[in-house]
């Protein structure tokens, strides 16, 4: 499976992969329509053609605080369980091949990353975190609340 | 009876098909708990739907099935190969029980009692392998008949069966469709009337509308199928339990989304089952209460907006607080701190918990409370909600609330702050304007209340539901969007502004969004600006802005009230042209109308404007030239005719308490009167009438006759179109207007031919004749003019026809 294309993004500064097919498209981000009362990893909504698209800060997603880094104009555009999210990171990278099935590590990723990482994955431009998107997209408070 | 047969069936099928997968994937692994829940609400489902029927059977192969995985669930019992083995025996005989019933056979006897053995922790030895599964070809033996079954029964429907999938796709296309055409209108409008374009856009437009009600409707079923079968089913529960109910239906012709229906069929059926098993009494209990023996079950539908509510309300016993949580503590799911905190009210909802249940015993009919959670989480799928509410000794009210995503309602959309949110038209009752003195703002404690017909209602301002940070508006000067919920409760919405109404394509939220509450879905205005759509139910419910239970005979007397002080004079009051403060009469208004200059006519002896392709009088127009692009009408009727009057703005909708003085000489004006102290005049609606009104007209086309060349249909036709018309074909002389070169003109006249219609004479030239009654054949304005001036006596001429 790791044969498959990766899609590499920086997120609060860390190399992270996610399945290219996965990845609907990567869009430039236009205007975002805050939603009041939404959790605050959630910036709002947008549109994309006809649809609205969810957009997720995945910094704040992660627990982090998303001013200390660099923000990238495009977002990349997945859809979990018939939603559409539009993830917002640092930086989209590339798009490459994985060389290796993905493993843990020893010691783990750190509390913040263990929650949505799937495991460590080589890849042709180096090592990156692949990113479970249906943990990364829960929200982190309601764990449990609506499973 | 036969159509529930068949949907029981389909359903079995339908389900069977859907968690095959999992049964394979059950039988890899028995401890997957995930899988287990799966085969767990399939044998749940057909026990409950056995119910319906005459089945015990079945009723009993399922609730054995059942039982054992209920254990397993339970952490009673360790699901093994043998277990395994059991149940999916079990469900091959409920397929084939299924097929039987189809073919409309008897199945044969026998054989239920080994299977059900086979499913105690001991029986491995005796079944394993050995279960007796019924393959499909055993049944043959039944008889020859067996063999005729499949062409016999599906005979009768003249039906297709659709994955929903499609329909969905179907659906959304049609939504996309329709905000593209809004983008398209948008544009168009940007670049100016173009009518070569116009034309083709509305026919679209028509067609685009007519495809999409198609479409819904063809979604759409009257949640009177379902209820069918529940008196039925109320009836042989209370037999089989020896309790009286009578069962009270009523929205019956709601309609609904028919996946939606699929939706709650099962949510419904099991809430009707707590209610009778647990909720109402027997009786002798009743009658020891001081109750009537004869429980009542009520289930009402009702939908408005996007939104159908069901509630189920019974008059028994009501939901014992304490026992739910003593169970919730012993189970786990609260801790004995956390319980001294709950209200009565977050208590009764943990009756929706997974793995929740009071029933003492477990019974043939409720089960064991998988339902509510299960109800809760079907319900949830599809963007719905569960509430309950219980009063001890008094009743218990279940509250399902579903949302019509995916569908398309009327709108408006309104602005807090920067940002611009969207409300269902369906839920608002009335806007009054911030400078309306008439809402009566009053402070009590921390609510804040408006007197709106008599009544006092709260109040809530928008961004504070929002939790926006305070504007600066000050209290009880917000716009107010007044909103009747389905319960019948009233409440107002302040807000900075109205921004605009109209279709809204409902979009679903994101989970994560969804949960807040506040929302419903999403909608994409005309400019592509996707905009929050506000779940006025939930927000009310948020802001304790519902009143309880019981609260449809509260509805009644509420109506009551509205409707004797609805007897008092209500007038719309607008600002005319002149600055003068003028009322009509509400009752006469039809709609407020806004029309582009362009569409106002005032070449004729009496100004008309076409509104929607209907051509109605007009009064009330400026002496000079309009102040904007777009001018607000009144369209006032009496019933038969119409008329519209053109006003500078429209101010509110206002009770008249003062006195009315009238004015004897101004046959115009039926009184002055004083409203918020300033004078209004209010016009006098007989009179309006009497001198204008007319029964609207279609803008039928008037005809234009072109001379008979080459260049009058190629070059001519297209601007005389433009200007309005339509050209006459054929020889008769029904024209109202007619072209004609100025030379062939004059030869007519020299030959007595018999003009029926005004004439437009073209000349070849462009200034050459000097008679003043033509005009150059390339001169595009006078043409034009000249057509104009042709319209009003022919449009005379079409009201007399």
């Amino acid at each position: 499976m790791m044969k498959d294309l990766l899609l590499i993004a920086q997120i609060a500064g860390r190399r992270c992969a996610f399945p290219a097919e996965e990845v609907q498209s990567a869009i430039e981000i236009s205007t975002i329509t805050p939603v009041p009362g939404a959790p605050d990893y959630i910036s709002g909504i947008t549109a994309m053609r006809s649809q609205t698209l969810t957009v997720i800060d995945c910094r704040r997603a992660l627990g982090f605080d998303p001013d200390q880094w660099a923000l990238d104009h495009r977002a990349i555009v997945v859809a979990v369980d018939g939603y559409s999210y539009a993830l917002r990171i640092d930086a989209i990278e590339d798009i490459t091949g994985g060389v290796a099935e993905p493993e843990t590590i020893p010691g783990g990723f750190g509390p913040e990353w263990s929650r949505v990482a799937t495991g460590l994955v080589e890849t042709r431009t180096g090592p990156a975190l692949l990113i479970d998107l249906a943990a990364l997209i829960a929200d982190p408070d309601a764990l449990g609340a609506a499973a | 009876m036969d159509d529930l047969l068949a949907d029981f069936v389909a359903e079995t099928r339908e389900m069977l098909e859907a968690s095959e997968g999992e049964i394979i994937a059950w039988e890899a692994d028995p401890a997957d708990r995930a899988r287990l829940d799966t085969i767990f609400r399939f044998v749940h489902t057909v026990k409950g739907n056995c119910g319906f029927f005459d089945f015990p059977r079945l009723a009993e192969l399922s609730h054995a099935a059942e039982d054992a995985l209920a254990d397993c669930r339970a952490d009673r019992r360790t699901p093994d190969r043998a277990l395994v083995t059991a149940v999916l025996a079990i469900i091959d005989r409920i397929v084939a029980m299924v097929d039987a019933i189809e073919a409309g056979e008897e199945f044969p006897a026998g054989g239920d009692e080994e299977l059900i053995a086979a499913l105690e922790p001991g029986a491995e030895a005796a079944t394993g392998d050995a279960t007796p599964v019924l393959e499909p070809h055993e049944l043959d033996d039944s008889g020859a008949q067996q063999q005729s079954k499949k062409p016999e029964a599906p005979a009768a429907l003249r039906t297709i069966r659709l994955p929903v999938d499609l329909l969905d796709r179907v659906m959304s296309g049609v939504s996309d469709m329709v905000l593209a055409r809004n983008d398209l209108a948008h544009r168009l409008r940007q670049a100016g009337t173009q009518p070569t374009i116009d034309g083709p856009f509305e026919r679209l437009t028509t067609i685009l509308s007519d495809v999409r009600d198609a479409i819904t409707r063809m979604r759409m079923q009257r949640i009177e199928t379902l209820f069918g079968a529940l008196p039925r089913l109320a009836r042989d529960l209370s037999n089989e339990l020896g309790k009286q109910v009578m069962i009270d239906l009523e929205g019956g012709d709601v309609e609904l989304d028919r996946e939606m229906i699929e939706m709650i069929r099962d949510p419904l059926t099991h809430i009707i089952r707590n209610a009778i098993d647990h909720g109402i009494e027997t009786p002798s209990q009743r009658l020891a209460q001081g109750k009537r023996e004869i429980g009542i079950l009520s289930i009402a539908a009702r939908q408005s907006g996007n939104t159908i509510s069901i509630v189920v309300s019974d008059d028994g016993n009501g939901l014992d607080e304490d026992r739910i949580a003593a169970k919730a503590v012993a189970t786990g799911l609260i801790t004995s701190a956390q319980r001294a905190k709950m209200s009565r009210d977050a208590i009764l909802q943990l009756i929706f918990q997974p793995g929740f249940s009071t029933a003492e015993q477990v019974s043939n009919i409720s089960g064991r409370g998988v339902g509510l959670d299960v109800v809760r989480d079907n319900l949830a799928k599809v963007g719905g909600s569960i509430k309950v509410t219980s009063t001890p000794g008094v009743g218990t009210m279940f509250t399902l609330q579903i949302p019509l995503t995916l569908s398309i309602i009327a709108g408006l959309t309104v602005d807090v702050g920067d940002q611009r949110f969207a409300i269902p038209q369906s839920y608002v009752e009335e806007i009054v304007h911030a400078s309306s003195k008439s809402l009566d703002f009053a402070r009590v404690g921390e609510s804040a209340l408006v007197t709106f017909r008599g009544n006092r209602i709260p109040a809530i301002r928008l961004a504070r539901v929002l939790g926006l940070p305070d504007d600066t508006v000050p209290d009880g000067e917000h716009t107010k969007v007044v909103l009747r919920l389905a319960s019948g409760d009233i409440f107002a919405l302040g807000v900075d502004n109205i921004h605009s109404h109209g279709d809204l394509v409902v979009k679903p939220l994101a989970p994560a969004i969804m949960r807040s509450g506040t929302y419903a879905g999403s909608t994409l205005l005309d400019d592509g600006q996707p905009v929050l759509l506000l779940d006025v139910t939930n927000i009310a419910a948020q802001f304790n802005l519902v009143s309880d239970a019981r609260s449809r005979v509260h509805l009644d007397d509420e109506n009551e009230a509205q409707d004797t002080v609805k007897k008092a004079a209500r007038a719309m009051l607008f600002t005319d042209f002149n600055g003068r403060r003028c009322g009509v009469r509400l009752e006469l208004v039809q709609r407020i109308e806004t029309a582009p200059v362009s569409a106002i006519d005032t070449s004729g002896s009496a100004p008309r404007a076409v509104i929607n392709g209907v051509i109605l009088p007009l009064i009330g127009l400026p002496d000079g030239p309009f102040p904007a692009e777009k001018v607000r009408l009144l369209r006032l009727t009496d019933g038969t005719t119409q008329l519209l009057h053109a006003v500078r703005e429209v101010d509110d909708a206002m009770e008249l308490t003062d006195t009315l003085k009238r004015v004897p000489d101004d046959p115009m004006v039926e009184a002055v009167t004083l409203v918020d102290g300033q004078t209004v005049t209010l016009l006098d609606g007989h009179e309006l009438f009497a001198r204008f009104g007319e029964a609207p007209e279609h803008a039928e086309k008037p005809l234009c006759r072109l001379p008979a060349n080459d260049w009058a249909q190629t070059i001519l036709a297209p601007l005389v179109m433009q200007a309005g018309y339509e050209i006459a074909s054929g020889e008769d002389g029904n024209e109202d207007v007619a072209i004609w070169f100025d030379d062939e003109f004059e030869a007519a006249v020299a030959l007595d031919f018999d003009f029926k219609s005004p004439v437009i004479r073209l000349s070849d030239v462009p200034e050459g004749n000097d008679s003043a009654d033509t005009v150059y054949r390339y001169d595009r304005d006078g043409l034009i003019a000249a057509l104009r001036r042709a319209r009003p006596a022919t449009l005379k001429a079409g009201a007399a026809r």
